[in-house]
């Protein structure tokens, strides 16, 4: 027992010993990374990295794979509270507001004027849709790196099957609500296919729900002040009757939570007709499809307007002078057009560098999948993503709701108004100590 | 009268046994779905993923696939290093720890004890970053040592080997003590030799909950060289934004929990048999 002990000890020292040794000649530094997909893209991500070290001898990166999204954050703020920060993290976008009201992460602005350039040549690069949620309080904090925007995804072959036409997907809610009673397939009480189908797991729900408000013609939160949310106004209040309606009314739509990877997997089944997923997901449905596909914006109400989604390089506080450079080296390399282009082609989210479809491959591309366009062209429609102080909390609050709903269990008219409590309860710390913090005379 | 009972003393276990079967069945659901769909080839498409019935010629591709997405070997050193690791040190501070609880007598000795069982109610979650950031400053970040050491001491090992060494007569030890035995003799001899089962019982949940852990590990490990087995899968199972390989997915579960299987499989008996052969003859 006893010398098995022995030897363990020694090979765990041994571990240690070899992790401290490789750190002398060149900068090493750490990049967490959530999977955006699947087991692919994180040995694409290897392979990016691997060639930024080939390219970069003063600098060795080591990619590390921290999970989901909500995982990244939770080991990001653990490592820089204990004194390990990483020189770059992919963060979600949305995350980022309330990052900077803790003031667990730290500004460009140094960097980039250090580089020769303003922020708003260096934030010129990259599409206006994706600035609000990079830049923050007029300091640049985010350098977008996979975009995202939903998208109206639907089965050709059973549009035709339906009588509708393949090339004119529906546009408004109305048109979206008849296309579905046409393609819902029922065989006595049981539907064999569903007319349409969007995630409500959490994240989903409330990104989806958010695109429908803001095609309702609504704001969904306060762009410029994190402690504002607008969850009881009539154009949510009309996305969740929408939603609900779909499911509880016209029964075109499944009842219940609906998992991200189950309604995919429900569309390249042919179970669903159409479905509304992220950008992010286009390879992985042209890869799987064993039908023609086509892609179109999600239907709207009011104005055609969607929120980004997707994630952004972001740094830390708490880094050394040397290492903090690295890790610039290392974001400006990613978000370069070449990069951008080839990371876009690999995943499906479009490339948020302007710059990389000036490129021949990117063009060559475009003209192979044509679809890979849709995303770009409603890009002009895109708003900020929804970004608060506890954004994930007081998403839940909407989430939670919304899920109950889709279930039967709460009307869509109870349901805004409690999540509205709940969310500025969440948010009333903050709110008390910015909004509401007044002048006092005496 | 007497016939009545007998029907009533023969109903009872068949009722309680179909009632365990039918438990057993839907425990195992998800188990053979797994095992179903990790033989599926992937050109059965998603269509087929929901089915629990083999009706395919079963392929090793999503295993291939799998295997080539993590580097499993090292990933299986590492978990067992770890898992070993944890358990051997933890037997000894939670034999030490009980037989103080247990039979050394000093005062607020309950207080103590009660303290010490407090831990249990601590969610691990609230502990992740004072216990990352005692790991980093003893220089352990990183490194499969800084996986273990919150684990070292164990407040329901301690209690469970407690528990256990209350049971043993007194007579045994003063008999040993009236021979020369020392305190560790005791321990050693007398003490964890008769606590056998529970020392096994511990075991199992040692090694499994520490076999499947993920966050903790998510947290301490950086480089790819010292992830252990759950952090390996979940590189293929999370995508963040909706598409999912069924296949691979299960392949790549069905090698993380093999190695548990195989163990349990073996050493069913004789862990079923210390079960039964406790206590004294």
């Amino acid at each position: 027992m006893s010398n098995r002990l022995l030897s363990m000890s020694a090979l765990a020292v041994a571990a240690c010993l070899t992790t401290f040794g490789a750190a002398q000649a060149a900068t090493n530094i750490e990049m967490f990374f959530p999977v955006p997909v699947d087991g692919q893209l994180a040995r694409d991500m290897g392979t990016l990295v691997k060639k930024f070290n080939d390219t970069h001898p003063d600098i060795v990166v080591t990619p590390v794979f921290t999970g989901s999204y909500d995982d990244t954050l939770i080991k990001t703020n653990a490592a820089t509270k204990a004194g390990k920060p990483p020189a770059a993290v992919i963060m979600s976008a949305n995350f980022l507001t309330d990052l900077v009201i803790e003031g667990q992460i730290q500004p460009f602005d140094d960097l980039i004027k250090a580089s020769g350039k303003t922020d708003d040549e260096f934030m010129g690069q990259f599409f206006k849709a994706l600035h609000p949620n990079a830049v923050i309080n007029g300091n640049v904090y985010g350098v977008p790196f996979q975009n995202s925007t939903p998208l109206l995804y639907y089965n050709k072959e059973q549009f035709k099957e339906a009588g509708l036409d393949p090339e004119h997907p529906p546009k408004t809610w109305q048109e979206l609500i008849v296309a579905a009673q046409k393609l819902t397939k029922r065989d006595g009480e049981r539907v064999t296919r569903w007319g349409i189908t969007m995630p409500s797991s959490y994240d989903y729900c409330g990104w989806l729900l958010e695109a429908l408000t803001m095609s309702n013609g609504g704001r969904w939160f306060n762009e410029d002040y994190g402690g504002e949310v607008y969850y009881n106004a009539p154009s949510t209040l009309g996305a969740v009757t929408f939603w609900s309606d779909l499911a509880n009314k016209f029964k075109v739509h499944p009842t219940g939570e609906q998992k991200a990877p189950g309604v995919s997997t429900a569309f390249l089944a042919g179970q669903t007709a159409m479905m509304v997923l992220s950008t992010g997901s286009l390879t992985h449905v042209r890869k799987n499809a064993k039908f023609p596909f086509g892609v179109a914006f999600v239907p709207s109400n009011v104005r055609n307007a969607v929120p980004i989604g997707g994630a952004s390089l972001v740094q830390p506080k708490g880094l050394d002078a040397e290492k903090r450079k690295a890790g610039w080296t290392l974001i400006t390399w990613l978000t370069a057009p070449e990069q951008s282009g080839w990371w876009s082609r690999a995943t499906g989210y479009f490339a948020p560098n302007k710059g990389a479809y000036a490129l021949p491959d990117m063009k060559e591309f475009l003209a192979k999948n044509p679809e890979a366009k849709i995303a770009l062209e409603q890009l002009e429609y895109a708003k900020p993503w929804f970004a608060t102080y506890k954004t994930l909390a007081v998403r839940k609050a909407i989430e939670d709701q919304m899920q109950a709903v889709l279930s039967g269990k709460v009307e869509p008219k109870q349901a805004v108004e409690t999540a509205q409590k709940n969310a500025d309860e969440i948010m009333r710390p903050y709110v008390e100590r910015t909004a509401l913090k007044l002048p006092a005379m005496n | 009268m007497s016939r009545r009972r007998f029907d009533l003393d023969d109903l009872w276990p068949r009722f309680g046994r179909v009632a365990v079967i039918a438990a057993a069945v839907l425990w195992t659901v998800p188990f053979i779905w797994m095992i179903v769909s990790a033989f599926r080839p992937s050109d059965q498409g998603a269509a087929a993923m929901a089915s629990l019935i083999p009706d395919y010629r079963p392929t090793l591709d999503n295993f291939r696939e799998a295997w080539a997405d993590a580097n499993f070997p090292l990933y299986y050193l590492n978990t067992t290093i770890m898992v070993a690791g944890i358990l051997a040190v933890q037997i000894v501070t939670m034999s030490l720890a009980a037989y103080a609880f247990a039979r050394v007598k000093f005062p607020g000795r309950t207080v103590f004890f009660y303290l010490f069982l407090a831990q249990l109610m601590l969610v691990p979650i609230a502990l992740l970053v004072p216990n990352l950031a005692t790991v980093a400053r003893l220089g352990l970040y990183d490194t499969l040592l800084g996986v273990m050491a919150p684990y070292f001491a164990t407040a329901f090992g301690t209690f469970l080997m407690r528990q256990a060494f209350r049971t043993i007569p007194t007579e045994l030890e003063e008999a040993a003590v009236l021979d020369g035995a020392r305190w560790w003799h005791l321990i050693r001899y007398i003490y964890l030799p008769l606590s056998k089962p529970a020392l096994i019982a511990f075991a199992i949940v040692s090694v499994s909950a520490h076999w499947n852990e993920f966050l903790w590990p998510l947290m301490v490990i950086n480089s790819p060289d010292n992830r252990p087995l759950t952090v390996g899968l979940a590189m293929f199972t999370m995508g963040a934004e909706g598409a999912q390989a069924w296949g691979v997915n299960a392949a790549g579960t069905f090698l993380v929990i093999a190695p548990l299987l195989i163990c349990f499989a073996l050493f069913q008996r004789r862990f079923i048999n210390s079960f039964v052969t406790s206590g004294l003859k």
